[in-house]
């Protein structure tokens, strides 16, 4: 078990040498300067120049990857142009809120998505199976751009129940200790601002997870439809085993495999994907950051938060890996 | 808890929260009822305004936006203000000035003048700002010092600035100089910006968080702070125009920056809310590189000129919200002359005439690109454009690229023929040394001796009528020379709500000393 771990974190240096390689490649091959970009519309001349030198922006593209990678040995992915900060640190401060988005996200769609697809997998061609699967097309089709400013004007504007964006009220979270509201005013016993980053969070988190709580409930549905018609559903129900137990016991804890599979593959993605959902509602996470980045050409930073996200992405899908064990005794971990 | 549910009920924001649950509104009525003498005693009044730039940094001077001038100039501190409706210069901590030759300024400072921890504005406090603009690794601001050869304090309260050519204009520069202390610099090093962002404005920072908002609180006791305006203002980025405008129509904000035409009729609809319109500072224009063919010839730029008809495109896609250019600049810029020539009224006949006398009597195919969602429809408008141009014979093929590429290209001066803004300019000088004299900046790539020399002269000249003389004397010739076409100054509208009294400036600068908080039965 821990050298399979091993072995495959060791097998994501390669993934993420590479894809940094590309992203470097690909940025300076974009056009657009830095220096011109976030020198401002009044700089001069000189000002461009002495801004290029300063950031390496002088030498060949190989010099600046070069020294990219000895410094990322040490998690140091240097210092953003625009911000004139530590990239670590930025991502380190954005990354609960973009985190705690798609977490929230994640929950909701399977809270909403499998149980939707367990009810019409096992009832096929009912009125529940025809209602979830409009439901189900509905989220995977809908654009999330659209789909949130909908929301904001129904929700914020004509009912006036939830904020239009934001994260939180200001004042309200008065001593943040880990950056992750909810969990903050837990710690502190806040129920005030609890509620608070509730209210902000339910409805970019709806809108990111939308898509996702579509695809959960087609793929729970078709799992669930593939489990109930194998041979020991079917023996299950002759020993007349109650039908509940027969879907939840039998058949969802065998469909769960691809469920997992696929919340693995849909979380990493949400939360390299929440950009549009960040901007829409003002949210002051990596996506907001990767969008500042990629309009003022910010090398380090844009190539920081790509290998943060990849890394997410491999680490994710290994935790994936690991629950197929725990969901599924027969499967065992290669050695 | 009673003072926050106050400030929550003060600022509209907790009747979503009432409306949400009746259970939290039971429960926030008894514990308004109950702390009610002690929460009124204690209200404290915010406004939260909606705004569409950035927030970079911490530091005052790494950014060069017009929302971070106004917040640091507000709560630092700036060396001069100018009114932009009287024209003139004031200042916090500047009591007089002196030109003692062309090169050398001498600037006697006012005495007593204390930052809100008490610590008192010197020279040297001056002499650290110019430095810090000037040297700071982050600073975005070189180009407000970049005439400054020199800078002494012979003592607490004088500074002396020799500039690097006899300049006229330098208090244009200063005025966005954000004076911070060289005390807690000296004390704190980087983490002054964060950990002492302390001033002589009339409002201080109480918090800001990069990249999404910047909250003010009044400094009580300051002169120039008055019962009525606010207790605090909160600046929260919302570059989304829809979201800004249901924020303002709900109550979560008070003050909107901004409205697209779109989205006017909404605002204009809702009872709680007035929409305002102020003009602005910033100058659209259609650049035309002399590098480039067809624009290597003085009359086919002219012909561009008289070809758009500019009256058309205000009232048909700016709803009339703009004001049309004859010139560089219009009223109420420095040294406006309403009776600049040429004019430029729309005349396809006239522009056929000169595109033949350029050498193109059967029309010559021409690139015209235009950034898409940066300026106000600017995409429709150019597209409104594309008729117009073909009938007076060009072939347009429009380019729409990404904003960052398109300016880095403009940057460059590969761009031929393009649609653009240019900011605050409210003394010209700058703005047209940058765009029309020779290695102001490759971006037009317009090179003339005559403007040259009328630029240079007039930015040496402290005789203020000669000055403004020469000024049109050179806007007179660019506008002959047409290597840009002026188009229009943008009419804004702010969304405001009724019980907030705010005029905007033209120059977008919010200032919170502006905003006035109305009663609420005259609100009413």
């Amino acid at each position: 078990m821990i050298a399979y771990f091993i072995r495959r974190l060791a097998g994501t240096i390669p993934v993420i040498l590479m894809i940094s390689l590309l992203v470097f490649l690909l940025l300076h091959a974009a056009p657009g300067d830095p220096a011109e970009m976030l020198a401002g519309d009044q700089a001069s001349e000189a000002d461009i120049l002495e801004a290029r030198a300063r950031w390496g922006l002088d030498q060949p593209v190989l010099v600046q990857y070069w020294r990219f990678l000895v410094n990322a040995l040490s998690f140091d992915f240097g210092r953003s142009f625009r911000y004139d900060e530590p990239v670590m640190g930025l991502i380190a401060e954005r990354f609960p809120a973009s985190l705690e988005l798609a977490v929230t996200a994640t929950l909701l769609a399977i809270a909403i998505g499998v149980p939707l697809g367990v009810w019409a997998g096992s009832k096929p061609n009912s009125w529940v199976d025809h209602v979830g699967s409009i439901g189900g097309f509905f989220g995977i089709s809908m654009p999330n751009f659209w789909l949130g400013i909908m929301l904001v004007l129904l929700l914020a504007g004509s009912l006036n129940i939830l904020p239009s964006s934001g994260r939180h009220t200001f004042g309200v979270p008065d001593d943040p200790v880990t950056g992750f509201l909810l969990i903050d005013s837990i710690i502190g016993l806040n129920w005030e601002s609890f509620k608070d980053a509730m209210i902000y969070l339910i409805m970019p988190a709806f809108v990111l997870g939308i898509n996702m709580t579509g695809i959960l409930m087609r793929v729970t549905r078709s799992s669930m439809l593939e489990t109930l018609s194998e041979d020991f559903i079917m023996t299950a129900r002759a020993k007349g085993l109650d039908e509940r137990a027969v879907i939840w016991r039998h058949g969802f804890r065998n469909a769960l495999i691809l469920v997992i599979t696929v919340v693995g593959l849909e979380f990493g993605a949400l939360l390299s994907g929440s950009i549009i959902v960040e901007t829409i509602f003002s949210w002051p996470g990596i996506g907001n950051l990767l969008l500042q980045g990629l309009t003022s050409r910010d090398y380090p930073l844009i190539t920081g938060v790509v290998i943060v996200y990849t890394s997410l992405f491999v680490v994710v899908n290994l935790i994936v890996d690991l629950c197929y064990a725990a969901a599924d005794p027969r499967i065992r971990l290669a050695k | 808890m009673s003072n926050l549910l106050a400030n929550e009920l003060a600022n509209g924001t907790a009747k979503r929260t009432l409306k949400a649950s009746a259970f939290t509104a039971a429960l926030a009525s008894a514990a308004l009822a109950a702390t009610i003498g002690h929460a009124v005693a204690q209200t404290k009044t915010r406004v939260s305004i909606g705004v569409t730039e950035t927030i970079a940094s911490h530091n005052p001077y790494a950014d060069s936006v017009s929302l971070m001038y106004a917040v640091f100039c507000q709560s630092y501190g700036c060396m001069f203000d100018r009114d932009y409706a009287l024209g003139n210069f004031t200042s916090r901590i500047v009591d007089k000035w002196e030109v003692k030759d062309p090169t050398t300024w001498v600037f006697n400072l006012k005495k007593g003048v204390k930052r809100s921890n008490g610590e008192e504005v010197t020279s040297a406090d001056i002499l650290h700002s110019i430095n810090r603009a000037k040297n700071d690794a982050q600073s975005r601001q070189k180009h407000n010092v970049r005439y400054i050869a020199s800078a002494e304090a012979p003592d607490a309260y004088t500074v002396v600035m020799k500039t690097t050519e006899p300049l006229a204009t330098l208090l244009d520069f200063l005025r966005q100089l954000i004076i911070t202390s060289k005390a807690q610099h000296d004390t704190l090093g980087e983490k002054a910006d964060r950990e002492a962002p302390i001033g002589f404005g009339p409002y201080r920072i109480r918090q800001l968080s990069v990249d999404n908002f910047v909250a003010l609180e009044k400094v009580v006791g300051h002169k120039e702070v008055k019962p009525e305006n606010p207790d605090e203002v909160i600046f929260r980025i919302q570059k989304e125009a829809e979201s800004r405008v249901t924020a303002l129509l709900n109550g979560e904000i008070q003050i909107a920056q901004f409205i697209p035409p779109q989205l006017v009729g909404r605002v204009e609809a809702a009872k709680n809310v007035k929409l305002v319109w102020e003009g602005s500072t910033e100058i659209m224009f259609l650049a035309m590189s002399p590098k480039q063919k067809p624009w290597d010839k003085k009359e086919a730029r002219q012909a561009l000129a008289y070809a758009v008809d500019r009256d058309a495109i205000i009232k048909a896609i700016l709803r009339g919200q703009a004001e049309r250019l004859d010139g560089p600049i219009g009223p109420g810029q420095y040294a406006y002359d309403p009776n600049l020539e040429p004019k430029y009224t729309y005349n396809p006949k006239k522009a056929r005439e000169l595109l033949a006398k350029a050498g193109y009597p059967d029309g010559v195919e021409i690139d015209f690109y235009t950034p898409v969602a940066r300026y106000i429809a600017d995409k429709q408008i150019a597209e409104a454009m594309l008729p117009m141009l073909e009938a007076s014979g060009f072939k347009v093929t429009l380019k729409t690229p990404e904003w960052g590429t398109l300016w880095s290209n403009v940057q460059k001066g590969g761009v031929p023929f393009y649609y653009m803004g240019r900011g605050t300019v409210i003394d010209p000088s700058a703005a047209l040394s940058q765009y029309f004299e020779t290695g102001g900046s490759p971006r037009i790539g317009y090179s003339n001796p005559e403007v040259d020399k009328l630029l240079q002269a007039e930015r040496q000249e402290f005789n203020e009528p000669k000055r403004i003389e020469l000024l049109r004397q050179a806007m007179a010739l660019i506008t002959d020379e047409a290597p840009a076409h002026f188009m229009w100054r943008h009419k804004l509208a702010w969304g405001i709500a009724q019980n907030v009294d705010y005029k905007p400036l033209a120059t977008t600068d919010i200032l919170a000393v502006d905003i006035k908080m109305i009663p609420r039965q005259r609100a009413k």
